[in-house]
């Protein structure tokens, strides 16, 4: 947390005061740290990399990580919502460039495949961590996931009010489907050293099926 | 030479059972080598004799498993009814059923699938055979019954609906979802995606 002086609270007139030493500090050592951890988690999965280790990369105590993340879970779902903030970005302009529903969402998900190809370990890791994650952990990923997941079905529900898609069709259920199907592709990313293009293409093919089951 | 061969086959099967039993009561990354040791009631040096790893102990439980449900799904077989919707649900119904015994262990069965550092010998998550042998058989009967379109591209359909079912046990990992709420949420998934194969009431050819 930053710590703004009270002084400066007391004179609303003046532009807020630049960040204490202690707080730039702080935020220093929170990045520092993020840089380490997003390192060791991509070479070792979410088990693989310690405090201790990310700590030891990032030149400092497991005290000083402790004092800005309270647990491992936190600090990976911290570097994973940073990269959906930026992936959330680029996906809404890859939206709005389809014609049709279909060309909408293979945009899309095209710019989350190629996003996330170049760092295949980290996504691994975090859907490994997904299958055992805590509440709370639940929850932070969730929140992070909101502005894309909002995206996907906005998509469907203009696909809808073009005429696409029947308005009678469960578009949660629908969009899950789609999520799910998205997720599975990096299978073949892993095992199969498929490109992104690659799963793009196949991701379309999936994505006509499903949506001909709920067309006007 | 009959007497160590035994001895070490009785050792495995305690290990087998008393991981599988940890990795649900405790969870895998909590289970230690130690715990498995002390509950089988052997050392830990004679589960290194037999074992590679922790990880390679959860394969083996796992395709211990796999026998089991398969004899389950060849019992039931003969007697799925109904649409080729009814019949894939049936199937996936028994899996829902048959896993949600042990969820714990599957779901780190599932979360295993995806390390880094998986073992050869794991058969992952979702590469089973004989399951989707099994689905792929009910499709194409599907289409021999008129309930899916000739020219549907049934690898596809498979790779929709086996999304749907995996993905589904986070429902058990997140909410503590059981067999049957998992198995409502997958009719209905296999609803859609297969009403985008159905063949068209005017017989002609549809968007795809």
């Amino acid at each position: 947390m930053n710590h703004i002086p009270m002084r400066v609270i007391a004179s609303p007139a003046v532009r807020p005061a630049k960040p204490t030493r202690r707080a730039l500090a702080k935020q220093r050592t929170r990045e520092k740290v993020l840089a380490a951890a997003r390192q060791l988690f991509t070479e070792r999965g979410y088990e693989g990399a310690t405090i201790r280790d990310i700590a030891k990369a990032a030149g400092m105590s497991t005290g000083a990580v402790f004092a800005s993340f309270a647990d491992k879970s936190e600090l990976f779902d911290e570097i994973l919502a940073k990269d959906y903030a930026l992936l959330g970005e680029a996906m809404q302009d890859a939206a709005k460039s389809g014609a049709t529903v279909c060309e909408a969402l293979s945009n899309l998900f095209g710019v989350a495949y190629r996003f996330h190809m170049k760092q295949l370990p980290l996504l691994q890791a975090g859907i490994a961590s997904s299958w055992t994650r805590s509440d709370a952990g639940e929850q932070r990923n969730r929140e992070a996931l909101k502005p894309v997941m909002s995206l996907i079905s906005d998509t469907l529900i203009a696909g809808v009010e073009r005429g696409e898609l029947s308005p009678k069709a469960d578009l949660r259920l629908v969009s899950g489907i789609i999520w799910d199907v998205y997720l599975a592709g990096y299978r073949h990313a892993v095992f199969d050293s498929w490109s992104a293009d690659d799963l793009t293409s196949r991701l379309s093919d999936q994505i006509n099926l499903i949506l001909a089951g709920v067309r006007s | 030479m009959g007497v160590r061969e035994d001895q070490k086959a009785a050792t495995r099967a305690k290990v087998v059972t008393a991981a599988r039993d940890l990795f649900n009561e405790i969870g895998y990354d909590e289970t230690t080598i130690r715990a498995i040791a002390d509950r089988a009631g052997v050392s830990v040096g004679s589960v290194f004799t037999t074992f590679s790893s922790k990880a390679d102990v959860l394969s083996q439980v796992m395709a211990d498993r796999v026998g089991l449900l398969q004899d389950e799904l060849t019992r039931v077989l003969p007697y799925l009814r109904g649409s080729t919707t009814d019949r894939i649900c049936s199937i996936f119904a028994i899996h829902y059923d048959f896993e949600c015994r042990r969820v714990k262990l599957f779901l780190a069965h599932i979360a295993a699938s995806f390390s880094p550092s998986l073992e050869e010998t794991t058969i992952p998550f979702g590469q089973n055979a004989t399951f989707k042998n099994m689905l792929l058989d009910v499709l194409c009967e599907g289409v021999a019954r008129g309930d899916v379109r000739p020219d549907a591209d049934l690898d596809t359909v498979l790779e929709v609906l086996m999304a749907s079912y995996s993905y589904n046990y986070r429902l058990a990992a997140q909410e503590d979802a059981n067999a049957e709420q998992m198995t409502q949420r997958m009719e209905r998934q296999t609803a859609i995606i297969l009403d985008g194969v159905k063949p068209s009431l005017k017989g002609t050819a549809s968007a795809i």
